[in-house]
């Protein structure tokens, strides 16, 4: 499939790789395909002016981006929220264990490595680098690919990426875009008229 | 008003959302403070045994979860 990719929508899956990393996250979801489509350089795709023509902007999604996914992460803002919503402090909580255990005593734990047979420690299964991407970010490639056949288009362009981030419609993406007060529908009929301007491209 | 405020408002409600999403993050802060905890019995030389007992679990049970995080201590190396 990723043949029919233009170098835009190449650039654009690689760079949501970079987004996550710059943002200390542990998988691509469809916010860092949304802030690869954001990010300014010389060869963006049509997605990218789409986009800008809305008013969006690189640096406020990626502050919403940080700014949700604090809120999910474990013992998060969310989490203390909903503590203290039953009487739980959990400020003082880890004040009291990082009085005993050092800073980061409530950091929650990452899973320990996992065995092979015979207690084997298993040969890495990707490299230290690889970030993964999320189901909902890989169902978001796949729809491109369908929003380009649905087109009649020969090649997957950034446009595709977008018509398919609308049209999964329930990513941290979305949701960000609605935020945006950008209207999902209204952007589609423009990406798809704008994508019919450039078919034989 | 704050996400936190908000809910500590809701605290008294019947919504079960915010009851369920209290009880993910106790949860959370339970699975955290059994790892640092198992940690600390371990390093200060608890068996699994004594772990379990006062875990109130089987043996068997608290080894699967914890054992490949504390590695028991290589013999060669003693």
């Amino acid at each position: 499939m990723f043949e029919r990719f233009t170098d835009a929508a190449r650039a654009t899956v690689n760079g949501a790789q970079t987004e996550a990393r710059q943002l200390r996250q542990h998988h691509i979801g469809t916010e860092h395909l949304l802030l690869a489509l954001l990010r300014p350089g010389p060869d963006t795709g049509l997605a990218h002016n789409l986009l800008t023509a809305t008013g969006l902007r690189h640096d406020q999604v990626a502050a919403d981006v940080t700014r949700l996914a604090d809120a999910t992460e474990p013992l998060g803002a969310a989490d203390a929220a909903a503590l203290e919503a039953i009487g739980i402090d959990l400020e003082a909580v880890k004040a009291k264990l990082e009085e005993n255990f050092g800073p980061g005593a409530l950091t929650p734990p990452s899973p320990p490595a996992r065995r092979g047979l015979f207690g084997r420690r298993r040969a890495t299964p990707t490299s230290p680098g690889h970030i993964p991407f999320t189901p909902r970010a890989k169902v978001v490639l796949e729809l491109s690919l369908r929003e380009a056949l649905r087109l009649k288009h020969r090649h997957i362009g950034t446009e595709h990426i977008l018509l398919g981030l609308i049209r999964e419609g329930r990513g941290l993406a979305a949701r960000i875009l609605t935020d945006h007060g950008i209207d999902l529908p209204d952007l589609r009929t423009r990406t798809e008229q704008a994508a019919a301007g450039t078919k034989t491209a | 008003m704050s996400d936190a405020t908000k809910l500590a408002a809701a605290a008294g409600s019947t919504d079960p959302g915010t009851g369920l999403r209290a009880v993910l993050a106790l949860r959370r802060l339970l699975e955290t403070l059994e790892v640092l905890q198992v940690g600390n019995a371990r390093r200060a030389g608890w068996s699994w045994q004594d772990i379990a007992d006062a875990l109130e679990v089987s043996r068997q049970a608290v080894h699967k979860k914890h054992a490949a995080r504390w590695p028991e201590p290589d013999r060669r190396e003693k």
